[in-house]
C-alpha cells in the first residue's frame, strides 16, 4: 500500500471507532484511537500466512475490531450493529473464537505469555511464521509480563514480536507518576530484547521497527492516546467517557479536520 | 503417585507428537525419560507460574497437548487468572498437573499444602478435575486427561502411595464403587481412599456395614452415583483431603439435595482451617480427624 493508500486506510478504522463509540455508549475510546495506526500497518503491511496477532491490551477492541473490519476479517456493518450492544457479538473486550481474535483480552498482563506458547509451537511447525503481540504502556505494570519478557529473552525467540502501545496514559494518570517504567528501552533490552523506539503514528517507521530481528523484537510504539480527534488527545478522561449520539457532528468534524491538518 | 504419573506422561511424549510438558521449575530428574521421549517438546519455564500457563494456553492454541506441572498450590492459586481466562474461558486443551494434593507435603507447611485447589478448579466452567487414589489410577487419569479435548486439572499426591484398585481403563465422571455396605457409604476422591477402606475395616469388626464409594472425577461429578449409594442407605460420609467447602463434601451434598431421595450427609475435611499444625501427612490428617480413627467415630456417630 502507498502512503496515502495506508492514511487513508487509518481515518477509516478511527471513523469505524467512532460509530462503535457512538452506537454503543461505550467507553475506551482513547485507548482504541491510540492503537490503530500500529495494526493498520500491521495487517496491511506486515502480517503473512502462518503470522498470527494477539491483542494484550484487550480495552482497545473497538480499535481493533474496526482494523479487522478495514481488512475484511469482519463485516463493518455487523460490527457498529454488534459492538457492546445487547444481544450483540463483539464484547468491549475481545474474546477468542471471534474472527480474527486469537486471545481473550480484559484480564491484563496475559498476551505476551500466550504469544511465547505460540512462538515456541511456530518455531517447531512453521519456519519463518512470527507472533506479533500488542500490550499496553499501562499493561506492562502486571508482572506477568516481565516474567514473559525474561523467557522469551532467554530462550531467543526471535519470531516474536511485542510491540508496545506507549500513549503514556493509564488508569489513574501519567505512566510516568502511577509507576515509572523509563527508560523502556533499556529495560527491554536488558532483557534480551531488541528494542526499537518510533513514532507509533509514522506508518513508514512502524513497518520498518516491525521488521525481523536475531532476537524478540520489541518495538515501542510512542503514541497519543485519542489520537485523531484533538480534544480526546491525550486526555485521560477519554478512557472512561462515553459519546452521545448528539456528540456525532463534533467528533466527525474534529477527525476531519485532523486529517486536513496532516 | 508421582513416578506413576511420569510414567504416563513420558509414554504419552513419546506416542504422541502434540505432547508437550512443561514446569515451573520443579521435578529434578523426573523429566529426563520425557525430555528423550520427546526431544524439544519440554520447557522449564522458571518460577513463573502465570507465565507458564499462559504459554501451555499459547501452545494448545496451536494444536499442542500441554502438560504444565507445579505443586498444587502454586498451579492452582498462583496462576488462577490466567487459568480462568486463557484456558477455562477458550476451552484450551490445556492439562494443569498439581503434584502434593492436599498436605501430601506436611511438614512443609500451609503454602506448600492445597487444601483449596479442587474448589478452586471445581468452579471453572469447562474444567474437568481429577483425583485419582493410587498410581495405577493416576497413570489411567493421565492418559484419559490427554485423550479427553479441554481443560483439566489432575490432582496428585505425592509418592510412595499404597496400590488400592483394581486396574481398569480411567473412565472420566465415574464414580467406583470400591466396597459394597449396606449400612452407610463413605464418599471419598484422591489417596485418603486408603484412610475410607482402613475406616470401613473398622466399622465393619464393629458390626456396621460401610461402603466405600470413590470418585477419581470430582467434575463432571458422578450424581447417578451418589443416587445409587442413597438407596442403598440414605447415611453418607464424605471424606476429602481439602477444605470440606467447594470440593467432594459440597459436590456430595448437592448431589443428595438434588437427587429427591433421603439422606444425611457428615462432611469430614479441613474446618474452615489451615493446617498450622508442623507434621506429616499422616500427623495432619489424624489431627484433624481425617484419618481412619476420625473416620470411623465420625460414621459411628453417624449409623448411631
Amino acid at each position: 500500500m502507498t502512503c496515502e493508500d495506508l492514511a487513508g486506510e487509518a481515518h477509516e478504522a478511527r471513523r469505524l471507532v467512532l460509530e462503535c463509540a457512538l452506537a454503543s455508549g461505550s467507553c475506551h475510546i482513547g485507548s482504541s484511537l491510540s492503537l490503530v495506526d500500529v495494526l493498520t500497518v500491521l495487517y496491511r503491511q506486515v502480517l503473512r500466512r502462518c503470522d498470527a496477532f494477539l491483542l494484550s491490551k484487550g480495552h482497545a477492541a473497538a480499535g481493533f475490531y474496526a482494523v479487522l473490519a478495514r481488512a475484511g476479517v469482519i463485516d463493518a456493518e455487523q460490527l457498529v450493529a454488534g459492538y457492546c450492544s445487547d444481544g450483540g457479538v463483539f464484547p468491549g473486550h475481545p474474546e477468542r473464537g471471534l474472527p480474527g481474535v486469537e486471545i481473550t483480552g480484559g484480564s491484563l498482563g496475559h498476551g505476551l505469555s500466550i504469544a511465547v506458547g505460540r512462538a515456541l509451537a511456530a518455531r517447531r511447525d512453521c519456519d519463518g511464521a512470527r507472533t506479533f503481540c500488542l500490550l499496553g504502556d499501562g499493561e506492562l505494570n502486571e508482572g506477568s509480563v516481565w516474567e514473559a519478557l525474561a523467557l522469551a529473552g532467554h530462550l531467543g525467540l526471535g519470531n516474536l514480536v511485542a510491540i508496545v502501545d506507549a500513549n503514556g496514559l493509564q488508569g489513574l494518570g501519567r505512566a510516568s507518576e502511577v509507576l515509572d517504567l523509563e527508560p523502556l528501552d533499556a529495560k527491554l533490552d536488558a532483557f534480551g530484547w531488541e528494542a526499537r523506539v518510533c513514532d507509533g503514528h509514522d506508518h513508514a517507521a512502524l513497518e520498518a521497527a516491525l521488521a525481523p530481528g536475531a532476537r524478540p523484537v520489541a518495538v515501542v510504539a510512542r503514541t497519543i492516546k485519542g489520537y485523531g480527534v484533538d480534544f480526546m488527545e491525550d486526555e485521560l478522561m477519554w478512557h472512561y467517557r462515553s459519546l452521545r449520539p448528539e456528540d456525532r457532528a463534533i467528533v466527525f468534524e474534529a477527525l476531519e479536520g485532523s486529517r486536513r491538518a496532516a | 503417585m508421582r513416578d506413576a504419573f511420569f510414567d504416563a506422561l513420558t509414554a504419552l511424549g513419546a506416542e504422541d507428537e502434540r505432547v508437550w510438558a512443561l514446569t515451573g521449575d520443579l521435578g529434578i530428574g523426573l523429566f529426563d525419560g520425557f525430555e528423550a521421549a520427546a526431544p524439544g517438546r519440554f520447557l522449564n519455564v522458571g518460577i513463573a507460574e502465570q507465565n507458564m500457563v499462559g504459554i501451555a494456553a499459547g501452545l494448545a492454541y496451536s494444536g499442542k497437548v500441554p502438560f504444565a506441572y507445579s505443586i498444587a498450590p502454586f498451579i492452582t492459586s498462583r496462576a488462577h487468572d490466567q487459568i480462568r481466562v486463557d484456558v477455562a474461558l477458550a476451552r484450551a486443551n490445556v492439562k494443569l498437573v498439581g503434584v502434593g494434593g492436599g498436605v501430601a507435603y506436611g511438614t512443609l507447611g500451609p503454602t506448600h499444602h492445597a487444601i483449596e485447589d479442587v474448589a478452586l478448579m471445581r468452579v471453572l466452567p469447562n474444567m474437568t478435575v481429577l483425583t485419582p487414589g493410587d498410581p495405577v489410577e493416576a497413570r489411567g487419569a493421565a492418559r484419559a486427561a490427554a485423550e479427553l479435548d479441554g481443560p483439566v486439572y489432575l490432582r496428585l499426591g505425592k509418592n510412595g502411595e499404597p496400590l488400592l484398585l483394581p486396574e481398569e481403563p480411567f473412565a472420566v465422571g465415574r464414580a467406583r464403587v470400591v466396597r459394597e455396605g449396606g449400612d452407610l457409604t463413605i464418599a471419598t476422591c484422591g489417596p485418603i481412599l486408603g484412610e475410607a477402606l482402613a475406616a470401613a475395616d473398622e466399622l465393619a469388626a464393629g458390626g456396621v456395614d460401610a461402603g466405600v464409594l470413590h470418585f477419581p472425577t470430582v467434575k463432571p461429578f458422578d450424581v447417578e452415583a451418589v443416587a445409587a449409594a442413597l438407596r442403598r442407605s440414605p447415611l453418607v460420609v464424605s471424606v476429602e483431603e481439602h477444605l470440606d467447602v467447594g470440593g467432594l463434601g459440597s459436590a456430595v451434598a448437592e448431589a443428595i439435595a438434588e437427587s429427591g431421595l433421603p439422606g444425611t450427609l457428615r462432611r469430614v475435611g479441613f474446618r474452615d482451617r489451615f493446617a498450622h499444625e508442623v507434621g506429616s501427612r499422616e500427623y495432619l490428617l489424624a489431627g484433624h480427624g481425617l484419618d481412619a480413627r476420625g473416620l470411623v467415630s465420625t460414621a459411628r456417630a453417624l449409623a448411631a
